[in-house]
């Protein structure tokens, strides 16, 4: 059956991958294939991943694997992809990881290419950041209000329409 | 934490999109969400339209040659401190709750002229300052100005005449409309609502020349008509098309 995955590596071939801190890991090569995940992959038995290390990319793999038989979306779903709000169940226990490790997987997502993983995380964030205030969002991501008072104020006033039903 | 490069906070409040409170909140984060958030919390403000403190910091964005226009009017337009962002520089869409916004703003007070001209200086500065897709147009404000601004326009996909107020959309705009629809235009959609083109003596010759127009366009792919003028069988003419495509 063609799930979109087929192209030159077969079932049994694989490849070694080896992260920025020196960390290999064997994979089916159609995982590589299918997330274009080495755009500087020669086709050869092994290739670096700058960027991105061991912890990291193994999370990444875990998420590739599972997901290998995903049919394939056109550029033309992204939106419709992005609209889809509901995170299925194995992907949402994938990211219930802490914060810091969520962030290098959207980093990473972003540095591969992988736009499924990096839409993903992108979501996992924006629901945690739903129905919070400024000040509850700047405390559960550990950011720095840099507005003066003034600022503050007056894009309060440009936007409050924003608030209003 | 490590920081995540501009890109990927734009995808992350993207998925905000029709949350605007929540937008709102993120926007007050700190500058650099904020830079971020608002291109997407002002490119399609929908039914906040409606609100007239949106349509105070639209006005705010006027130029002279647009505010002069108003002048015969004798309104105080806002005069606040200049805004932190050209907001209206953001806008992708405009939708039909302009009218209601201008109405609210004015307070109901002074009749259709007044709120027709603020509509129509709000539609030109969208018209010139943003990269409009969508643009849903009152009827009866089309005037020579706005249709040779839509005409150089090469940014609209959509365009939407509506004539909500029983105002009516001029038999020479619908000439300028075909001018748009003869020219090598971005049009892909094209909804003509409650037009009525009898009244104003568009006469059959100007139903045939829009359905010749309409029949010799290539780009739209959505054509939608509505008329409440029983003196033109327009449909007969709609009819006549669909059989000859």
């Amino acid at each position: 059956m063609d799930n979109g995955t087929s192209n030159s590596a077969s079932e049994n071939e694989t490849i070694t991958l080896k992260s920025c801190d020196g960390i290999e890991f064997h994979i089916d090569a159609r995982i590589a294939n299918r997330y274009t995940l080495l755009n500087n992959w020669n086709g050869g038995e092994s290739a670096c991943i700058p960027n991105v290390n061991g912890k990291v990319l193994e999370k990444v793999l875990e998420w590739c694997e599972h997901h290998i038989n995903d049919p394939q979306l056109n550029c033309g779903d992204d939106d419709s992809r992005r609209r889809n709000t509901i995170i299925e169940e194995w992907d949402e226990n994938f990211l219930s990881c802490d914060q810091d490790m969520l962030f290098e997987i959207i980093l990473a997502a972003n540095y591969l290419e992988i736009k499924p993983l990096l839409d993903l995380g992108c979501k996992t964030v924006a629901n945690m950041m739903k129905s919070k205030s400024p000040e509850e969002i700047r405390s559960a991501f550990n950011i720095d209000n840099d507005y003066t008072p003034e600022e503050e104020e007056q894009f309060r006033k440009e936007n409050e329409w924003a608030e209003d039903y | 934490m490590k920081p995540l490069p501009n890109e990927c906070y734009y995808i992350i409040f993207k998925n905000l999109r029709h949350n605007y409170k929540n937008l709102f909140s993120c926007a007050l984060v700190n500058r650099q969400w904020c830079r971020i958030v608002i291109s997407i919390l002002w490119s399609k403000p929908g039914h906040h339209f409606k609100n007239k403190k949106l349509i105070k910091i639209l006005l705010l964005s006027l130029n002279e040659e647009e505010q002069v226009q108003l002048i015969p009017f004798k309104i105080t337009l806002p005069n606040c401190r200049k805004p932190l962002f050209k907001y209206a520089n953001y806008i992708t869409s405009v939708n039909d709750d302009l009218s209601e916004g201008v109405r609210n703003w004015i307070r109901y007070k002074k009749g259709y002229e007044l709120e027709y001209a603020i509509e129509r200086c709000l539609i030109l500065l969208f018209l010139r300052i943003c990269k409009l897709k969508h643009l849903s147009l009152n009827g009866p404000i089309c005037d020579r100005l706005i249709l040779k601004n839509l005409y150089e326009n090469t940014t609209i996909t959509s365009l939407d005449i509506h004539n909500n107020d029983g105002g009516s959309f001029k038999s020479k705009a619908t000439y300028g409309l075909l001018k748009i629809l003869n020219k090598k235009t971005t049009l892909t959609s094209l909804n003509l609502r409650s037009i009525q083109f009898g009244s104003n003596k568009l006469g059959v010759e100007g139903v045939k020349a829009l359905a010749f127009s309409l029949y010799e366009n290539t780009t739209l792919t959505s054509l939608n008509i509505q008329s409440n003028d029983t003196n033109f069988d327009l449909k007969f003419y709609i009819q006549s098309i669909e059989i000859l495509q």
